[in-house]
């Protein structure tokens, strides 16, 4: 049995990659590290052949700057895919590292205990307990005292960890239009487990993904409407290999298909849109251009990660700023930067908190809907939560 | 005849070590066949990467940097290679493969013989061989040809990724570059004219000399004692116009290596015809990379779509589609189907395209031409049944992770989601 779990992944990467190199300068990581993504599966297959144990395997590996740079400072941008000739999959293959590297102990606990997104408590799930932010009376399809268990659901939301958390009213309104356009709605409270991923915990990802499906197939419900197109992603994946006849789509083109009307006209000024980088094929930059009635050709939008990709910040927290920063050099002081992944917005406001600019940072749905995301707020009982009578109880649940 | 072996369990067959015939080995190898693996290599080098023979020859990469995979690796394997030349048969009904020593016995053979590039058109009684660029030795002699201080002037005829490659490694050398063709546009084969003038204009910025729609009718040795390389080459074009280069390069098309495969052995085409698994028409011969007619996505015809992404996914399939029937299963995951693609860059010109060019009279092509960029859309069909089957990008700014990046990704998907 191979050292590697994903022995197998490797292998195949590596007989797709030229090793041309041009992967190379389309990412920060890549450059530091000085190595392409065949590179990185070379690395890794090199250290089993050097290894004889699990444990000779972890020190070759925590031995090697380069590869350890490679496979952490990854933000899942996709980068280096585009530039990529044969457009190979940085992100299969950088999980599947992760996925290796947690097995062999070399990513600390602290860097992902807050986001172990499938255990009782989380970072979301703490915010939103400390704060009584409830929202069970959306999750129709769980039995509540005050709901049975609904079974004919038309449609189910999936607002995704930070919209749930942090934009709880807006989450509510969402709803509620849904659940007019489209038929008796229900919401999956979970985490479509990308934090789980990023963390190296492929397998706990996927079972979150499948818990989620239960549910949706416990509702009845057969139209997925997420926020993120990362969720969308990787809900519409977990459905298809649960031969669900379910079909995920984002909340901008369900809307646009129930010819739904902006709750207010788009305020005046310029905009530029950040494509979200999990937004792979650009379909939902396409229908959220199209439901805020905005023109492509008149748009500036931007591509690459905003900074919170690939739990980056666990590795190299500076480069998250730098990422971010260089993203929204992209916008001109005076414009509106509009997100489609609510973990965008957020990391753009806390990166404004810090450096206020002349910018607006709307998530898409605030641009839709009457209710607006209050980031002071939020920024404070984040905060207050960790300083608060709290505090000691999260510092042990997380430590 | 001398038969090496004959045993019951003779070892499974790789003809070719590329991209294809390495990811056979690999698919056999990850899905589980441990028994032994013979490969046929007619060259002594481990496997090279064409697509960085031009990077060589334009001294972008050391001669190491051109093959992808190490030896270790290769030794990982466990693969028995035979270093005999070319396979000179395979006699299906023996289940033997011969070389020009003797026969060896197999039990499941992979034909991934690859092509060679072919000068077809090229004058052959000139007495002069053009330079031409597939393998590490014609890397090796057209990066002495344009290190070579008496040679200044080239002639690149053909207009494809491989010539232009060319052009780029002799502009990194200082050199005149005329490029001649024979079409009305660079990159025929994959661009539509509004993509390729803009390409054209990024070349000529380059000072490169164009002549388009204007190929090679003549050439002539001149013996010229005057001259460094002590002959000069006289070209007359089709227009007429004469004129004299130090060395001619060419790449006018390529032909699959089947030589060796017997008439009516198995069914071929423009290529081997193979299902969805990689398998030909005989139970125990796969085929993949070059020497293949699969399916195309676009189409959905059987076509030789000769890219490395293509050699590199047939191959791990005919590998994991041998090792699951050895085993007495059925295979379950078949190739992707084949998809056009292609990245090329001279310096700072860039041009990306996915799917076909071939317009019908259901086609419909929208093109944006913009300060940096030229984008080309190529759709079939109208109202829901309207689909991307192709696009150009052309782009000033070849910046690695850019904007014609994001977008060339951005379109294949959509492509590959609409004509799946």
């Amino acid at each position: 049995m191979s050292l590697l779990e994903s022995s197998d992944v490797y292998w195949n990467f590596l007989g797709q990659c030229t090793q041309c190199g041009h992967c190379t300068p389309a990412c920060e990581s890549l450059t530091a590290a000085d190595m392409t993504l065949g590179g990185i599966a070379k690395r890794l297959l090199d250290a089993q052949r050097n290894a004889s144990s699990a444990e000779e395997l972890a020190v070759e590996l925590a031995s090697d700057p380069q590869l350890t740079q490679a496979v952490r400072g990854c933000f899942f941008c996709t980068s280096c895919k585009n530039t990529c000739f044969a457009h190979n999959d940085v992100s299969d293959l950088i999980y599947h590292a992760r996925d290796d590297y947690q097995k062999l102990g070399l990513i600390p606990r602290d860097t992902y205990a807050s986001v172990e997104v499938d255990k009782e408590w989380d970072i979301f799930t703490a915010y939103r307990a400390i704060w009584g932010i409830d929202l069970t009376d959306l999750t129709r399809h769980i039995k509540t005292e005050a709901h049975d268990a609904a079974t004919d659901c038309e449609v189910a939301f999936f607002p995704g960890c930070s919209l749930a958390a942090y934009a709880p009213e807006l989450t509510r309104e969402i709803f509620e239009t849904l659940d007019e356009l489209g038929g008796k709605a229900t919401m999956i409270d979970h985490c479509c487990g990308s934090p789980l991923k990023s963390a190296g915990f492929f397998d706990r990802a996927e079972a979150l993904c499948d818990r989620c499906c239960d549910e949706i197939a416990s509702s009845g419900a057969h139209t997925l409407v997420c926020v993120c197109p990362g969720c969308k992603n990787a809900m519409q994946a977990a459905l298809d290999s649960n031969g669900m006849d379910v079909r995920a789509i984002s909340l901008s083109a369900f809307l646009l298909e129930h010819g739904f009307t902006p709750k207010h006209p788009l305020p005046e000024g310029s905009y530029c849109m950040s494509k979200a980088c999990q937004d792979r094929d650009g379909s939902c930059l396409a229908a959220t251009l199209e439901v805020l009635g905005l023109d492509e050709d008149t748009v500036e939008i931007f591509h690459g990660c905003c900074g919170a990709g690939g739990a980056v910040n666990s590795f190299e927290p500076d480069r998250v700023d730098a990422q971010t920063e260089t993203k929204l050099s992209f916008a001109p002081d005076g414009s509106t930067v509009v997100t489609m992944c609510p973990t965008c917005t957020y990391t753009y406001a806390f990166y404004l908190m810090g450096r206020p600019r002349e910018l607006g940072n709307k998530h898409y749905a605030e641009l839709l809907f009457d209710t607006q995301i209050d980031w002071d707020l939020v920024f404070a009982q984040l905060q207050g939560m960790w300083t608060g009578e709290y505090g000691p109880w999260l510092s042990q649940v997380f430590a | 005849m001398n038969v090496h072996e004959m045993t019951n369990d003779a070892p499974v067959a790789i003809i070719g070590f590329g991209a294809a015939g390495f990811n056979a080995a690999i698919g056999l190898r990850t899905n589980g066949y441990t028994g032994p693996i013979r490969v046929f290599s007619n060259i002594d080098t481990l496997p090279y990467s064409p697509i960085l023979t031009s990077y060589y020859a334009g001294g972008e990469l050391s001669y190491e940097e051109c093959f992808p995979w190490s030896q270790a690796e290769v030794d990982e394997l466990d693969l028995d290679i035979v270093h005999e030349g070319p396979v000179t048969r395979l006699d299906t009904d023996a289940h033997l493969i011969h070389t020009e020593k003797g026969g060896y016995p197999y039990s499941k053979c992979v034909i991934a013989s690859g092509s060679v590039p072919t000068p077809v058109g090229f004058p052959r009684d000139c007495g002069y061989d053009p330079l031409m660029l597939r393998t590490m030795d014609d890397a090796e002699r057209l990066k002495d040809a344009i290190a070579n201080p008496g040679c200044t002037r080239m002639l690149v005829s053909g207009t494809s990724m491989v010539s232009l490659k060319t052009v780029e490694a002799c502009l990194n050398r200082n050199f005149e570059v005329t490029l001649v063709g024979i079409m009305d546009h660079v990159l025929d084969m994959n661009a539509l004219p509004e993509a390729a003038a803009r390409f054209e204009k990024g070349l000529a910025a380059q000072d490169v000399a164009l002549k388009l729609a204007n190929p090679i009718k003549g050439v002539e040795v001149i013996e010229d004692a005057a001259h460094p390389l002590g002959r000069r080459l006289e070209v007359t074009f089709a227009n007429g116009d004469v004129e004299s280069y130090d060395e001619i390069f060419v790449a006018h098309g390529m032909r699959n290596n089947l030589e060796f495969v017997e008439e009516d052995s198995i069914v071929v085409d423009r290529g081997v015809i193979v299902d969805g698994f990689m398998r030909s028409s005989d139970p125990d011969v796969y085929a993949a990379g070059d020497v293949v007619q699969g399916t195309e996505l676009i189409s959905g015809d059987k076509r030789i779509v000769g890219i490395w992404k293509n050699a590199a996914a047939q191959g791990a399939c005919a590998g994991r589609t041998i090792a699951a029937e050895l085993a007495g299963m059925e295979p379950t995951r078949p190739c992707a189907e084949s998809l056009a693609m292609n990245t090329i860059s001279v310096r700072d010109t860039l041009f990306i395209s996915a799917g076909t060019i071939q317009l019908t009279d259901n086609s419909h092509v929208e093109v944006e031409d913009g300060d940096t960029m030229t984008v080309v859309r190529i759709f079939e069909g109208e109202g829901d049944t309207r689909r991307l089957v192709g696009f150009n990008i052309t782009c000033d700014v070849d910046e690695p992770g850019g904007d014609a990046y994001d977008l060339g990704a951005m379109l294949t998907m959509r492509l590959c989601e609409d004509c799946s």
